[in-house]
């Protein structure tokens, strides 16, 4: 039976999951639990964040481990992670995915950059931070990133037994989608394998990093009653870039023949257009780019674009899309 | 999943019977616990988080696991009419349901018990509201108490296995003869993955609960004719209220045998109240489900620091086990309830109010009552906030009365400073009257002469909907939803019914609407819109918009999907056949979506959703889908269409005449197929694609029907791109397996049944009196 290396005050190891719907944390979490459970004999639970919640938009799983006598009674979020595993770096940039860790916890980043830059990115003082390609594996190996993720999460978790997840990953892919087996063992190991680490030691007698449960700014003093929203429109405050997964539309403005193809199938509004006059001095709308604060990278526009105006491309951490932004200019109240 | 205990470091089950252990959530184990009772019948429809419940056992029927017929209703009103006709049919009925649902199948409860057949019931707690939210409270739950159904309570998913063994054979006991509800928190419950000890074996399960009763009246015996639901008046009804009211008494006798018997079986015992560390306890918290067991682990720390704290869960309340209660209370000195809803204007929450009378009725004066409203809509209950309810107690206590007998617990005030401005000017005007779009009826035959610009051109005209809403990548139904917007000139007042675009349009404090927008219930939008179109006619003519900046008529659309189509029908017709002058705009994409893509009656044959699965026993969807447009053309209404944004000039020009229609002729009814990547389990850049062959393969003609002659306005058979529908079906992962050998029969039905109803239209495109 597996050892817990360390437990809370009510005998939990606490492990949270920070990622997007569609990259399968709420599976991912599903799996570890019930192997924990029936593979490795903890009890456990493993629950995810529910809501309306659709693909894209952040997501929380939640996993708890104990010894097999221990009973289970908190239903409540974890807010104390011994283990915390980000499966979507651009979460980064809105979430404090960290809230709540032990000076000695282990974060698990899906990420391009090095442990000393996430470090510094998420301002962790200490523990152990580890990094793992695995959009890239995924895309590599054609399977998905939770797999990766899953993979290295049993390196961290060196209590349970990675065989016992590949017999699960064998179970649930080997009767409906054979083909599918080798490649998601491979990308398992490839997650164990590829994970980095870097430990740094906690100065003795840190706190816990504090954990901030969230409070809405409206409340029953201010929020207009009956729940009505006076704001119209207020969702394009939204950043929804972190809904991409990867891939994002490029715009090559010197073969685009404004046909708007593009506007008619973005199910985001992303498409920037402007009135200028054409050739023959007549006021005419022309596209300007994309505003990629909108645009979760669905990729229709690219199918619809009848000429070469629009592609496909794999978004890096290079910042293109902050770059090439072009932002719609609406008609603010602030303005006025 | 099974756990083979020997292996395991586990504490074995007390008990008699063999038992195997599973990892599965609330809503598995009613589920699990349903497929080994094997019911005869559940009628059932989708709502959240009830609805995996008929999500597992189509899954588990897929595979021949068991016999239950499922039945997906057209609503929960619905839902509640089959389980009560099955239920008088003499065989074993169960149904699942939360919320709203189980408030719209509310009138059938009494009825179900007054009539004396028994059911079970799973209702997974949510909140009952407006504005929606789908989250774990009790405000359904408190509608349940007066409808004379005996109520089980379950804290977790382990319980929520036994009181389901244990709810049929209550149900079915002859002392009792009552539907029964077993009660359990949505999510908290329903979703988190519990280990849970079951019993191995159906038959064991089967012993257990007996067989169903047979000697008493139903619908089924020939010989024995009855007459099920009479019309009975004074002086005999409350002769019946009284045979109820005492079966209701009954259940808490028979429940304490049953149980019993249940424990000797597998070493779980239920009493009627679950009582943690109660031998001594001098401050309690009173609470219903999962929250009892956070507060636990509090008395827990609080005994540890020799605070005498203990836990009082009720496992029944119905009946409320009154003297039991004023037993376990007799020394405490005071106890905070948390009522997890609010009784509005009653000072308290329910269980507050019958907790007080218990006292009250069993003489006990001294005991301090706090009550709190918490957790309402699913706001987590956390430990330290049990620990706060027990400081409450330990101060009324102290200070020998209670400060705040009654209050909210969790609100927030918020701060003048933290009010956002509004955000966005007012569409302009002039910007959404382009003029670019004209309806001009022909002066001699009155036909209607559409003219529309290139796209392009209107890519200068407002979208109607704001950028950040919280769709999937790809979701077809924003970018159908403008396309048609586009052709519309002016403003509009947009009602959406409960589904994916509303969710994912008003997340409070965010809203997509730049127009006015209104949301009501699942299945009441087009009542709703035509109340207002109504109220927007009145006021207009006694001139009370003028004022308001009013100079054209609003253009009045509702939007709803293949669901509220489904749920809402009824309604629907009513409001075409009143012809008010809106619009109704359905997005079709072939599922309940928003819930988990259950199927929808639009759902295709074949087509696999999560309540069609496709398995050795079962190939995807049974029937054949809906023609709603067909439907609500028998209305006589003047204009209904379909459309697809694969198609774009066509349906901008139904777009455009929808208006015309809406504004000078009354009901406009218009389906749009839509791509769901998520569940059609497609590409996400596909979206067109796929709706495109939909079309050319004739499975979604584009037609209007127009005062009533149909016209096709786009055949592929004409510009020779008519291709097999099995050229559609393998675009997506829900219906690639009807391209395989073994769906062969499956494929022919519903080719066929494509092909005759294309060749119905054409002969109807062909004759004006068709």
């Amino acid at each position: 039976m597996a050892k817990l290396p360390k437990v809370n005050e009510l005998g939990f190891f606490e492990i949270r999951l920070e990622s997007i719907g569609g990259l399968g944390a709420n599976l991912a979490g599903k799996m570890l639990s019930e192997d924990g459970v029936v593979g490795n004999g903890l009890n456990g639970v493993g629950f995810s964040s529910y809501g309306s919640e659709k693909k894209g938009s952040p997501v929380k799983a939640y996993i708890r481990f104990c010894d097999p006598v221990t009973h289970i009674r908190d239903t409540t979020p974890i807010e104390r992670p011994h283990v915390v595993g980000i499966f979507h770096e651009a979460l980064l940039k809105t979430t404090d995915c960290a809230s709540g860790i032990y000076p000695d916890s282990t974060i698990l980043v899906n990420s391009q950059r090095s442990p000393d830059e996430l470090r510094q990115l998420m301002k962790i003082d200490s523990g152990t931070i580890a990094v793992v390609n695995a959009t890239e594996i995924a895309l590599e190996e054609q399977t998905k990133v939770n797999t990766t993720m899953l993979g290295a999460l049993y390196r961290i978790l060196d209590f349970l037994d990675p065989d016992s997840m590949k017999d699960t990953i064998r179970r649930t892919f080997e009767k409906k989608y054979p083909h599918f087996v080798e490649p998601n063992i491979r990308t398992f190991d490839r997650g164990f394998d590829e994970i980095e680490f870097m430990t740094f030691e906690p100065v003795e007698g840190t706190a816990p990093r504090p954990f901030k449960r969230f409070e809405p700014a409206l409340g029953y003093q201010t929020q207009p009653i009956g729940g009505t929203i006076t704001n119209p429109g207020n969702s394009i405050l939204k950043d929804l870039s972190i809904s991409r997964a990867g891939m994002l539309p490029h715009f090559h403005d010197d073969k685009c023949i404004n046909c708007a193809a593009c506007d008619t199938v973005c199910p985001d509004f992303c498409f920037v257009w402007e009135e200028k006059e054409d050739k023959r001095g007549r006021p005419q709308m022309f596209l300007k780019g994309i505003d990629y604060q909108y645009c979760k990278g669905c990729l229709k526009c690219v199918q619809a674009c009848p000429v070469e105006a629009l592609t496909d491309e794999r978004e890096y951490n290079d910042g293109y899309a902050d770059k090439n932004r072009v932002p719609h200019l609406f008609d603010l109240m602030s303005q006025n | 999943m099974t756990i083979d205990l020997k292996q395991e470091n586990m504490i074995s089950p007390q008990g008699t019977i063999e038992q195997s252990v599973v990892f599965e959530s609330g809503n598995e184990m009613a589920a699990y616990a349903a497929h080994q009772i094997n019911y005869h019948v559940m009628g059932y429809y989708p709502i959240s988080p009830s609805t995996e419940v008929a999500q597992f056992l189509d899954g588990m029927k897929a595979k021949g696991e068991h016999d239950i017929v499922l039945i997906p209703a057209d609503g929960e009103h619905g839902s509640a009419g089959i389980c009560y006709g099955a239920a008088t049919g003499g065989g074993r009925v169960f149904n699942a349901t939360s919320a709203n649902g189980f408030l719209y199948m509310l009138e059938q409860l009494p009825v179900q018990s007054g009539t004396r057949f028994p059911m079970v019931m799973n209702l997974v707690n949510r909140s009952v509201s407006g504005p929606l939210n789908i989250h774990g409270d009790h405000s359904d739950l408190y509608f349940a108490l007066n409808t004379g159904w005996p109520i089980l309570m379950a804290r977790d998913p382990q319980i929520v296995y036994d009181m389901n063994v244990m709810a049929i054979k209550l149900a079915e006991d002859p002392e009792v003869r009552l539907p029964v509800i077993v009660s359990f928190d949505g999510y908290f419950t329903s979703h988190q993955k519990r280990r849970v000890q079951v019993i191995k074996s159906k038959e064991d399960v089967h012993k257990f609960i007996g067989s169903p009763p047979t000697d008493f009246p139903h619908a089924l015996d020939r010989e024995n004719p009855v007459t099920i639901g009479p019309y009975m008046n004074e002086p005999d009804y409350i002769n019946n209220c009284y045979q109820q009211s005492e079966a209701m008494y009954n259940a808490e006798s028979v429940f304490e045998r049953i149980s019993k018997e249940y424990a000797e079986l597998t070493g779980r015992e239920y009493p009627v109240i679950d009582l943690y560390r109660m031998d001594d306890a001098e401050v309690a918290v009173f609470m219903l489900n999962s929250a009892a067991e956070v507060c636990k682990d509090v008395a827990d720390k609080l005994r540890s620091k020799g605070i005498k704290a203990g836990v009082i869960s009720p496992n029944m309340i119905r009946p409320f086990p009154q003297k039991k209660l004023a037993d376990v209370l007799k020394n405490v000195k005071a106890v905070t309830v948390g009522d997890r809803a609010d009784s509005y204007g009653g000072h308290g929450g329910n269980m507050a109010l019958e907790l007080r009378a218990a006292l009250h009725r069993y003489g006990n004066v001294n005991i301090k009552v706090i009550n709190r409203i918490y957790g309402l809509g699913g706001k987590d209950f956390y430990a330290d906030e049990a620990e706060h309810f027990y400081q409450l107690a330990q101060e009324a206590v102290d200070k020998g009365h209670v400060e705040k007998p009654f209050d909210y617990f969790g609100h927030t005030p918020g701060k003048a400073e933290n009010v956002p401005e509004r955000v966005l000017n007012p569409m302009k005007k002039e910007d959404l009257n382009t003029g670019l779009v004209t309806v001009t009826p022909d002066e001699k035959t009155g036909e209607l002469k559409v003219k529309i610009p290139p796209l392009r051109n209107l890519t200068k005209k407002p979208k109607r909907l704001a950028s950040g809403h919280g769709a999937c990548p790809g979701c077809g139904i924003f970018s159908g939803l403008e396309l048609f917007f586009k052709g519309i000139e002016g403003d509009i007042v947009a009602l959406f019914h409960t589904g994916c675009a509303m969710v994912v349009t008003t997340g409070y404090p965010y809203s997509s609407h730049k127009a006015t927008y209104i949301h009501n219930l699942f299945q009441n939008g087009s009542a709703t819109l035509s109340g207002l179109v109504e109220m927007f006619y009145e006021r207009k003519r006694r001139g009370e918009l003028e004022e308001l900046g009013l100079s054209d008529d609003f253009t009045f659309v509702m939007v709803t999907g293949d669901g509220g189509m489904d749920i809402g029908m009824g309604p629907a017709i009513g409001t075409a056949l009143r012809n008010h002058k809106m619009i109704i705009l359905e997005y079709d994409n072939e599922g309940y979506m928003n819930t988990g893509s259950q199927l929808s009656y639009s759902t295709p044959m074949g087509h696999m959703t999560s309540t069609s699965n496709v398995g050795s026993f079962q190939n995807g969807k049974p029937f054949h889908h809906k023609d709603t447009p067909q439907i609500m053309a028998a209305t006589h209404i003047p204009y209904v269409f379909t459309g697809t944004e694969a198609f774009d000039r066509d349906l901008l020009k139904k777009a455009a005449k929808a208006q015309w229609y809406a504004n000078n002729e009354g009901l406009v009814y218009g389906k749009i197929l839509i791509t769901c990547p998520l569940n059609w389990k497609s590409k996400d850049e596909l979206g067109q694609t796929i709706v495109g062959a939909a079309v050319n393969s004739c499975f979604f003609p584009l037609y209007e029907v127009e005062r009533g002659k149909t016209k096709i306005t786009y055949d592929p058979e004409d510009k020779n791109k008519r291709i097999n529908v099995t050229e559609w079906l393998k675009l997506m992962g829900k219906s690639k397996h009807l391209l395989k050998e073994d769906s062969h029969e499956t494929l022919k039905m519903f080719d066929d049944e494509v092909e005759r109803r294309w060749k119905q239209l054409k002969a109807k495109h062909e004759s004006p009196y068709l």
